[in-house]
């Protein structure tokens, strides 16, 4: 076994240059001033008292944190029947249907948020065909609407994908056990089915929430400008504020939130296996 | 099935190889003895130039050219300063402003671009870089509003100018230029006050007057996509860059511009050599190259803006002329509160860090 750790260096190499240097740079810029050079570094907690301390930033966390969680739970929705559909289809019909949940994810997710402006805009497609049948245009793009949709199009694969993953690999042997002990059908989902595919809803639950919450190119052409996530910020910072340092310790608290919830759901996860086994 | 595929895969690999190589091969020597490289690097606004001019330059010198895009001049200025080099830049006045400040363009020069003299006169003496030393400049043009002639009176435009936009009448009616650049001089300039103002309190009226306009009137906070909105004629209202809006009445003849008598910014864009650019040569050749009458024309026709050549300013605005009917195409000289954006800092990130605020505030 041990002639297979050299193997690992290139990967460790890469880690560090890639994750473990930018990491400790934003951690740096986080708690330094504005203008440093490299001989002095002035450090101060003032991106972050600056950040709790306007009402504005925290009312962007919390729209940000809502549209992630409601972009979660719809995903949910929508994937688990999905999932479940297709791990119980035919055989012949399984490979194609995962295949058709994937192929929307071999093209380019931004390329796939301009085609959905292109649907939802005023005089799009759904209100030109709204206009043939004499009926009033509605009002898509730009509201929270088009920016949960836009999310749930997006990652809806990822979820519907670790459902699945944890319905075929169910045993179904425990299926006709509960049968053989008089359980019916509804009972043979809650209390065997469903308890067994949760590491597959926890896992689609952070695949879903982590980019949700952080994304800012959804709700930048679906939300329009006036529609600000805690991404849009970040990005404002480095790019038109140029306040790297501001922007840096946003990201950190951002890390910090995402941290905690994937510990939340770990924790969760712990309590169904328990429960579940 | 998946042979086919294959074959076909292989097929294109190939072919495509063996044109680009060939491709480059053909002028790539003659071109290379001449400048450092036969490839230019373009770093541009998006939707900013002639559709043939890249093209056409490149059969004419035999050269490649590479562009990219930047959608403000801040990234452009953050990609500059992470050590990307390009050849050619067209940044905006106070930008080269800060670029000249930080000794990082390359100074012109003027034996290499004979077609200087084609430059409109306002151009060749501009405050941020008088003799064009470093800049030579692109576009020009001034912030307005498009306003649909059906629903808008021009009466009220005049009367009220850029305050329309907080008229509740509109609301909901009403496209705003996502940028704090523009968004604060609507502001500074519907109070009053200079854009280039640093008092405290001021800025402080202007910030509570963009919230206000954002809390009543429900805003759409747009950029480029307003042009094909107004084109196709979506809201009554909209903020627009001059040559922007020159496309939309071309398209969409019941749209108006307005410059509000309260003053507006005048702005120039330029065409710069980054001091780090690896073909300076060739950059010089594409300056000058931009500045021929053909170039300017087609420029100047394909994108709106006001022409820096002034035989093309003239032929676009006489009678008969393509823009001559076109009242956002050239923009108003001399007017005294017209102003010029002036590069400072502090003061633009204040901006930005109240601009951000603003549209978060729900």
């Amino acid at each position: 076994m041990r002639h297979f750790k050299t193997m690992l260096y290139p990967y460790l190499v890469w880690i560090g240059v890639m994750i473990v240097v930018p990491m400790l740079m934003i951690v740096m810029y986080a708690i330094t001033q504005k203008g440093n050079d490299v001989t002095t570094f002035r450090f101060t907690l003032d991106n972050f008292a600056y950040f709790f301390s306007d009402a504005i930033f925290l009312d962007v966390l919390k729209r940000s944190l809502w549209i992630a969680i409601l972009t979660t739970i719809v995903c949910i929705l929508l994937g688990y029947p999905t999932a479940y559909f297709i791990a119980n289809a035919h055989p012949n019909w399984h490979m194609r249907m995962v295949l058709l949940v994937t192929i929307p994810t071999w093209i380019n997710m931004l390329v796939r948020t301009y085609a959905w402006m292109g649907i939802l805009q005023d005089d799009g497609i759904i209100n030109s065909f709204l206009g043939l049948l004499g009926l009033e245009p509605i009002k898509m793009l730009h509201t929270s609407f088009a920016v949960v949709l836009g999310m749930v199009y997006n990652f809806l694969p990822f979820m519907i994908l670790q459902i699945h993953t944890s319905l075929t690999k169910m045993d179904k042997s425990l299926l006709e056990a509960a049968n053989d002990l008089g359980a019916d059908r509804l009972q043979r989902f809650l209390r065997v089915t469903l308890p067994l595919s949760m590491p597959g809803v926890i896992s689609g639950i952070t695949l879903v929430f982590l980019p949700a919450v952080s994304s800012f190119f959804i709700p930048k052409l679906l939300g329009g400008g006036q529609f600000v996530l805690i991404g849009n910020v970040i990005e404002s910072q480095f790019l038109t504020s140029g306040n790297w340092n501001f922007g840096s310790a946003i990201s950190m608290i951002m890390a910090v939130i995402i941290m905690i919830s994937m510990y939340i759901t770990k924790k969760v996860d712990r309590n169904v296996d328990e429960r579940g086994v | 099935m998946k042979k086919f595929f294959a074959l076909m895969l292989g097929a294109a690999l190939v072919f495509g190889g063996c044109s680009s190589s060939s491709g480059s091969a053909e002028g790539g020597s003659e071109a290379e003895s001449k400048y450092s490289s036969d490839t230019l690097k373009l770093y541009n606004w998006g939707e900013y130039m002639g559709e043939n001019l890249i093209s056409d330059f490149e059969d004419q010198f035999g050269v490649k050219v590479i562009v990219e895009y930047f959608d403000s001049n801040e990234m452009m200025y953050t990609k500059l300063q992470a050590g990307d080099a390009y050849d050619v830049l067209v940044p905006s006045d106070y930008m080269i402003e800060r670029l000249m400040a930080e000794d990082m363009l390359m100074e012109l020069d003027h034996s290499k671009i004979p077609n200087l003299s084609n430059l409109a006169e306002n151009l060749t003496n501009l405050d941020y870089d008088p003799g064009n030393v470093y800049s030579v400049p692109y576009f020009w043009g001034s912030v307005g509003i498009v306003y649909n002639k059906n629903n808008v009176p021009l009466e009220l435009l005049e009367e009220q100018g850029w305050n329309i936009l907080k008229n509740t009448d509109y609301k909901g009616d009403v496209y705003i230029y996502d940028s704090e650049r523009d968004s604060f001089m609507m502001a500074f300039k519907a109070l009053g006050y200079s854009m280039n103002t640093e008092d405290e309190a001021e800025i402080e009226a202007a910030y509570q007057w963009l919230q206000e306009l954002n809390d009543t009137m429900e805003p759409a906070y747009v950029t480029d996509e307003v042009i094909d909105n107004m084109m196709s004629g979506t809201k009554s209202l909209a903020v627009v860059y001059s040559g922007d809006a020159a496309v939309i009445l071309d398209e969409n003849p019941d749209m108006g511009f307005f410059m509000p008598l309260e003053g507006t910014n005048l702005w120039s864009d330029a065409m710069v050599i980054p001091a780090n650019a690896e073909n300076p040569e060739l950059a010089h050749e594409f300056i000058n190259y931009v500045l021929t009458y053909d170039a300017s024309y087609g420029n100047s026709e394909y994108v709106g803006y006001a022409s820096s050549n002034q035989e093309v300013l003239e032929a676009m605005t006489e009678e008969g002329g393509y823009y001559a009917e076109n009242e956002a195409y050239l923009p108003r000289d001399g007017y005294e509160k017209d102003e010029i954006f002036k590069d400072n800092e502090v003061l633009k990130q204040k901006l930005a860090e109240l601009w951000i605020k603003v549209k978060a505030a729900q």
